[in-house]
């Protein structure tokens, strides 16, 4: 049972700001994604969290108690790290067995503990080799049964899956899910990797150089985002942007024009996905420009046109092949499209 | 088999191993010399008629009816009681070792995991004392330490070579230490221990080799000190380098060559041994595994 509140949190060195007034409440057994580019803080802020960085303005509590000053080791939480930190003196069992042995845990229920710990993550044919003699997989796997070991009020998770292959992350995301599903523990999870965030989130934070972006579920986020910073971030490809001119209800910029929206007239910024968007017909053909580039994806062509400047893509039928430069046209109704002010990029609600 | 690109020309062979072969002999002949030369008499091994007689023994056969001979060795070890000079070696070697790199492992971890700016210089400042001669330093000692009436003992000597060493052990540690991810200390404190236990329980084990080393070098230092301990030591305290110096005599003082030699290849031996013994714990590879793949 653990409620995290970070009030007004901040830190500092010196006069770069790493992590700027973070004001959160995070439910028990939730599981909370900090997600942004690298150097945006959300490293920081799970640092704080556990205790391993002071945070120099803001308080941080668990479960109503301050925990500012206390240390890490006080503050019952367990951490995965993103280069794993196992201590290579110590082979599989005992790298489990650590945070029991050190807390003084009764030693006679250590035995069944680490079993079946590592039995969840499925380590049990490794436990007598030393860190050195496993594979990446494997090595997370370790550092996720110690966290798990002594059953902690919050999972700190610090993006536990950047070291591995492609493949192994997707499996190992599968597990993670699986995992905070059967433990039910509070789990703060740090990535840059969006596609992470979406699966496993129940809410999404998103930062940049310091200050949240927003804050949502996963659904939220992407069907909402609240600025052209999350809207370019999320998603893959990211969501289309382009700037013209609101006139009437009427978006205009080079090649587009599109009409039956809600905003006041100037500058703006549209942006829609490419998988709400498709190929033009009779009665939408709202974007007409030549091709820039034509990828198979295999389940669907992605179409590239260039607008302005940017690049614009959107999701054909597989079946769908033209050549570079021929002309094409896209529909992109009212309905699909989001609109950002021009200068802070802030979403205008219709 | 090797390819023939692969293969050096024959002659750049020979000149490799020529080369390694004539830096085996300038290396390992003095040491042979000296271990032959103990088991002769003087007149033999410092034979200014012949010098072939140290070979071959000419004097050592008349006076021992045998060409090799424990005179030296006897004469060293029993009529001047060099294990007296032994056992004071390894009382400072000891204490030397054990102070230097108790300060040095907690000194060098502090530095190498501090934020501060002063660590840096800190370490700079050790770096130049370091680069001191001892000697300079012991010139200023002698006069307190007579007024003080703590000249001639061990327990000063030893003091005063843990303090020329331990710029030196700090440093090693240091960059030993620094090699050690922080993630490790990181994850032992949430795992819960305290910054000490953390210390003691994660990094120690594996900085072990490294301790081993830098234990191994500040021995050394302490072994074969001869400025500190020929200026600081009295008669009855000496060491066994100064001891040796000893027995070679002075200008006003004759002392007994073949003391010297058999003494010498005395304090060769351990060394020999101590160094093959740890030569395994030579770092490599120590994190290995630790962090990331």
């Amino acid at each position: 049972m653990a409620e995290i509140q970070l009030r007004n949190v901040g830190k500092r060195w010196g006069s770069f700001v790493g992590v700027d007034n973070f004001d959160l409440t995070i439910a028990d057994k939730e599981f909370l994604v900090l997600l942004g580019p690298s150097g945006c803080g959300k490293t920081t802020t799970m640092r704080m969290i556990a205790g391993l960085e002071d945070a120099t303005e803001g308080d941080i509590l668990i479960d109503g108690k301050k925990v500012n000053d206390l240390e890490p080791k006080d503050r019952d939480v367990a951490m995965v790290f993103q280069s794993y930190a196992l201590y290579p003196n110590m082979n599989v069992y005992e790298n489990i067995r650590f945070p029991l042995k050190v807390r003084g845990i009764d030693p006679a229920t250590h035995d069944e503990k680490v079993r079946r710990a590592s039995a969840m993550v499925e380590l049990d044919d490794f436990l007598h080799r030393k860190p050195a003699e496993l594979s990446g997989g494997q090595r997370q796997r370790v550092a996720l049964a110690r966290a798990i070991v002594r059953e902690p009020n919050v999972f700190l998770m610090d993006e536990p899956l950047s070291n591995l292959d492609a493949k192994l992350r997707v499996s190992t995301r599968a597990q993670i899910k699986n995992l905070s599903h059967e433990l039910a523990v509070t789990t703060i999870y740090v990535t840059h990797d969006q596609i992470e965030a979406m699966t496993l989130a129940d809410r999404v934070v998103v930062m940049k150089q310091g200050v949240v972006q927003q804050l949502g579920s996963p659904t939220d986020i992407y069907d909402k985002p609240a600025n052209t910073f999350v809207a370019s971030f999320i998603g893959n490809p990211a969501m289309n942007l382009m700037d013209g001119t609101m006139s009437g209800g009427t978006f205009e910029a080079e090649n587009v024009r599109v009409e039956g929206l809600h905003a006041p007239d100037g500058p703006v910024t549209l942006g829609f996905r490419a998988e709400d968007a498709g190929l033009g017909d009779a009665g939408h053909h709202e974007i007409t420009a030549p091709i820039y580039t034509l990828e198979l994806l295999g389940d669907a062509t992605m179409v590239t046109v260039r607008i302005g400047g940017e690049l614009v893509a959107v999701r054909a039928p597989k079946d769908f092949r033209s050549e570079i430069g021929d002309t094409v046209s896209l529909s992109v109704p009212a309905s699909i499209c989001h609109l950002f002010h021009a200068e802070t990029g802030a979403r205008i609600e219709a | 088999m090797a390819s023939k690109a692969q293969r050096m020309p024959l002659g750049l062979r020979i000149l490799t191993y020529g080369f390694v072969f004539v830096w085996f002999i300038l290396a390992a002949f003095p040491f042979f010399w000296t271990f032959w030369g103990s088991f002769k008499v003087e007149l033999d091994f410092f034979s200014i008629a012949d010098w072939t007689n140290a070979l071959t023994g000419e004097r050592t056969k008349a006076a021992y009816d045998s060409a090799f001979t424990g005179a030296a060795y006897h004469g060293a070890w029993v009529q001047e009681e060099f294990w007296r000079n032994v056992i004071n070696t390894f009382i400072v070697c000891f204490f030397v070792v054990c102070t230097s790199l108790t300060i040095g492992t907690l000194g060098g971890y502090a530095l190498s995991r501090s934020s501060f700016r002063y660590t840096f210089w800190l370490l700079i400042t050790a770096l130049i004392f370091r680069a001191m001669p001892p000697i300079t330093l012991v010139a200023g000692y002698l006069l307190p330490f007579f007024e003080w009436n703590v000249w001639g003992i061990l327990p000063t000597t030893i003091i005063v070579l843990v303090a020329i060493n331990q710029p030196f052990t700090l440093w090693m540690l240091h960059s030993f230490f620094q090699n050690i991810p922080k993630e490790l200390d990181e994850s032992a404190k949430v795992d819960g221990c305290t910054q000490f236990q953390a210390f003691r329980h994660v990094i120690v084990p594996v900085m072990w080799p490294g301790v081993i080393t830098t234990g191994l070098f500040s021995f050394l230092l302490a072994y074969n000190d001869f400025a500190v301990t020929a200026m600081l030591l009295s008669e009855s305290n000496r060491t066994m380098v100064p001891a040796i110096a000893a027995f070679l005599g002075t200008t006003y003082t004759e002392g007994n060559v073949m003391f010297a030699v058999a003494a010498v290849v005395s304090a060769t031996a351990p060394l020999f041994i101590l160094v093959m013994f740890f030569q395994r714990q030579i770092v490599s590879g120590l994190t290995a595994g630790a962090v990331k793949g």
